[in-house]
């Protein structure tokens, strides 16, 4: 499907890197090295050097920790989603919150997609969203609270629950008046799942691709792989790029990471593989 | 009247083998040009890959296949090429002899009247020369070619020339 996020539309067979940029100081992998408004400005510009096609802004860690207030979140990422938009009118510019207030100011910023990486918790940010004229990340949580780690959730089938409940997203952010080419779903590694749930959804992404929803993957460091691997954050770079492969093989669209130029390879490695992309330049046997 | 092209028969020209860049864009364009100077539905004198090439460059010139020539102009189209053992990249490694032959064979071609090297050290240099074999014994004497390209990027020699007689 043709994927229009906010401003900016893509190929079908376009698959894009979207780069993570904390405004928090706390976030479990750079540990607020972004905290600073000009260290976030500089990661941008790195990313986009290294050729992300989107930036995830994000101004509340997703681990459990000090209440920040609607206010608090606006003040971390309104502002800043003005200065990049300023600064990059090519750049997709996502930001990742649960809050409808907050999703209605970052579009008025600037924004293109709201990233609601906890699934709908508010139910008036597609309205936001809709009103914003930007596209929805629909998530898969398993009904958790915002900020909360999973404990003893199971499910009869996790994909199952993963497809219905991001499909059900989907459904409601488009009734409620959002573009169907601008609604993606994302299995939401960890969210709600221990490790072997985020396994079980990276070999059987295909079915969530088969819903025909743009599919966003979040696999980069997160504990899933540390607990595969048995590595602490900071050594998951080889184990978060094998579950790209997988997913990409799966044709997921959208890669949110944390290392753009390693996913970037990898994604298009496989879709070289798997005969969706050609290679670069050709000329081995071929002079 | 006849015109007369030769290309390269690179498989890289071919679309099945196309990469998001072109190794071979200079070579290309200038295949392209001579191409549609010599005009659609010409007799192509190449081996079984060479014939290939030269189709693919005939359509992509926008020549569609079966149709006969406006005029009464006749067309040759000559897919071969020099040594592919010209360096120690070059897909036969180097061959001393091939420059030397090489050169000689560039004379012959620009030029009717110049001496032919002995083609047949082609198999073992690496060379293409089932179509420019057929050339010489039809091309007649004193004519001169115009040279479109005239390099080895590779390590493999390719020329693109037109003569008209």
């Amino acid at each position: 499907m043709t994927l229009r996020l906010g401003r900016h539309a893509f190929a079908d067979d376009a698959t894009l890197m979207m780069a993570i940029v904390n405004r928090t100081p706390d976030s479990f992998y750079d540990q607020g090295a972004t905290w600073a408004e000009e260290r976030a400005l500089e990661r941008v510009a790195l990313v986009v050097e290294q050729g992300a096609e989107i930036v995830d802004i994000g101004g509340i860690k997703a681990a459990p920790g000090v209440e920040i207030s609607a206010a608090e979140e606006m003040e971390r990422v309104v502002e800043f989603v003005a200065r990049v938009r300023a600064a990059y009118p090519d750049l997709v510019i996502s930001v990742d919150t649960w809050r409808a207030s907050v999703a209605a100011a970052v579009c008025a910023a600037g924004a293109d997609v709201i990233n609601d990486a906890w699934g709908g918790a508010d139910p008036e940010l597609v309205d936001a969203a809709a009103e914003g004229g930007a596209a929805v990340i629909c998530t898969h949580t398993g009904g958790v609270t915002p900020r909360t780690r999973p404990y003893r959730i199971e499910y009869d089938d996790v994909v199952a629950a993963a497809i219905a409940d991001t499909v059900a997203y989907a459904e409601r952010a488009i009734a409620a008046g959002v573009a169907k080419e601008s609604v993606v779903i994302d299995p939401a590694h960890d969210f709600g799942k221990n490790t072997f749930h985020s396994l079980e959804l990276t070999r059987r992404l295909g079915e969530m691709v088969d819903t025909g929803y743009p599919v966003l993957v979040s696999l980069s460091n997160k504990d899933f792989v540390g607990e595969t691997l048995d590595l602490p954050v900071g050594s998951r770079l080889v184990g978060t790029l094998a579950a790209t492969a997988v997913c990409a093989l799966a044709c997921a669209r959208i890669y949110r990471v944390h290392e753009v130029v390693e996913t970037r390879q990898v994604v298009d490695m496989v879709s070289s593989i798997a005969g969706r992309r050609p290679p670069r330049r050709a000329i081995r046997g071929l002079q | 009247m006849t015109r007369a092209v030769l290309v390269p028969g690179v498989l890289a020209l071919l679309p099945e083998y196309a990469g998001l860049e072109d190794p071979v864009a200079d070579l290309r364009a200038a295949c392209l040009e001579a191409v549609r100077w010599l005009g659609p539905d010409p007799t192509i004198l190449a081996d079984e890959q060479g014939a290939r090439v030269g189709r693919s460059l005939l359509r992509a010139a926008g020549f569609e296949t079966g149709l006969r020539p406006s005029s009464t102009t006749a067309g040759l189209l000559v897919v071969g090429n020099g040594s592919a053992r010209r360096t120690e990249k070059a897909p036969g490694h180097l061959d001393e002899r091939a420059h030397g032959f090489d050169d000689d064979l560039r004379a012959a071609l620009a030029s009717s009247d110049a001496t032919w090297p002995d083609l047949t050290l082609g198999d073992s240099l690496w060379a293409s020369l089932d179509g420019i074999g057929r050339l010489r014994e039809i091309r007649p004497p004193g004519v001169t070619a115009t040279i479109d390209y005239d390099d080895d990027p590779f390590g493999v020699q390719y020329w693109v020339m037109r003569w008209q007689w």
